[in-house]
């Protein structure tokens, strides 16, 4: 089985795609003054990453990797282990998933407590206090 | 005007590169093939016949969280732990006893959620315990669980959960007993072997080579996966009421937080 030169396309162009909003998110994250933008681009970028892992472990012409016979017989596994994607990708991103809400999670209780405490989420406003 | 065209040269540089690439075929040959590390996985999630290398269970993705790389999630859970301490240490002090009751949202909604939240309670209960049979598992249970106390905060009012007789230091004791869980669960092969005078490994599933311990992968022809099916109930626990915790948090009323911070500036 060989892929079309539309399928290459549509899949050279999701993996364009992704590194185009990588370096957008990363452009967010520099750029912008609002500590709310910052955190929205910086979980912009973690889903991108996660998404690039996904599509890493993607294969054409696949089945999800749940084994649906539970008979054990070794050439539906064998069948199972040639035919499924890989599942490494997608368990790694759930980690990475749980680990970039903990991270969201603690960054949005930090910035709640920045603008009660000066008022502003502005970092260059924020960066001219002092005290 | 200008955010336009930067938009619409981004979106056709990407498309031109891309199709150069794919004529030029500059990537290579799609991998067709799947990988000797995912085919491992693959062939041993469910595999009877080798029960020192299996996880027995259907589910690759659950097999390598919670069995092949558990260890990994073990961590994943003490940085989410670390998370909502670090959130709790920020509202030290702040109490639930003195919020107001608030009026909510008009009668029609808040009939539609009182429907909802038992279906919402079933669906999360369903994807924990069927985690390492179909996918999904503890923490997507937890997450969907989590989705009742914004329905709560939203449409009743941050004074539904006094009224539930959730408070912060209930929801954090339910956290700690599902984290308690997991512990012992990655204990026990440990423990047990150590009775008997055998060895075994942390989170140790089934046999290995040097060691007989086996948690049951069935109970009464209903397969469970050994730790599997522990590890998914006890990480939908920590992980939903640690998202009650977040949310009641940051369903408070501002007022209540600011005279508390006006409170610690004093000190």
């Amino acid at each position: 089985m060989s892929t079309s030169f539309l399928e290459n396309f549509l899949i050279t162009l999701t993996l364009y795609n992704i590194l185009a909003t990588a370096g957008i998110s990363l452009y967010g994250i520099v750029t912008r003054p609002s500590v709310t933008k910052k955190i929205i681009s910086l979980t912009i970028l973690g889903d991108t990453f996660n998404v690039l892992a996904i599509f890493i472990g993607f294969r054409v012409f696949s089945v999800p990797p749940v084994l649906l016979d539970l008979d054990g017989s070794v050439e539906k596994l064998t069948t199972f282990a040639t035919s499924a994607v890989d599942p490494l990708p997608q368990a790694l991103v759930l980690t990475a998933i749980v680990i970039g809400l903990a991270v969201n999670l603690f960054l949005i209780f930090l910035a709640l407590q920045m603008y009660r405490l000066y008022g502003t989420l502005d970092s260059r406003r924020i960066r001219e206090l002092r005290g | 005007m200008r955010k336009y065209l930067v938009l619409a040269s981004i979106v056709l540089t990407t498309a031109v590169v891309a199709y150069v690439t794919t004529y030029l075929g500059a990537l290579g040959p799609l991998g067709l093939d799947t990988r000797y590390l995912a085919k491992l996985f693959l062939a041993n999630t469910y595999n009877p016949a080798h029960r020192e290398l299996t996880a027995m269970s259907p589910e690759a993705v659950t097999s390598i969280v919670w069995d092949f790389r558990g260890i990994d999630t073990l961590y994943e859970t003490v940085v989410f732990y670390m998370a909502i301490i670090a959130a709790l240490a920020i509202y030290r002090g702040v109490s639930y006893s003195n919020v107001r009751r608030g009026s909510g949202l008009s009668l029609i909604v808040k009939v539609v959620t009182k429907l909802l939240i038992p279906i919402n309670i079933a669906v999360a209960v369903s994807i924990a315990a069927h985690g390492h049979l179909t996918p999904g598992g503890g923490f997507q249970a937890g997450a969907a669980l989590a989705v009742v106390s914004v329905l709560l905060a939203v449409v009743y009012s941050a004074h539904s959960f006094v009224e539930l007789g959730v408070n912060l230091s209930r929801a954090v004791a339910l956290r700690s007993a599902g984290l308690l869980a997991i512990a012992l669960v990655v204990f026990t092969p440990i423990v047990i072997s150590a009775l008997t005078g055998t060895q075994a490994y942390l989170m140790q599933n089934y046999v290995k080579v040097d060691s007989a311990f086996s948690f049951p992968a069935h109970v009464q022809s209903q397969l469970i996966s050994g730790t599997l099916i522990w590890f998914n109930l006890a990480e939908f626990l920590a992980v939903s009421f640690g998202f009650f915790i977040i949310f009641m948090l940051l369903s408070l009323r501002e007022e209540v937080v600011r005279e508390w911070v006006g409170k610690e500036d004093e000190h």
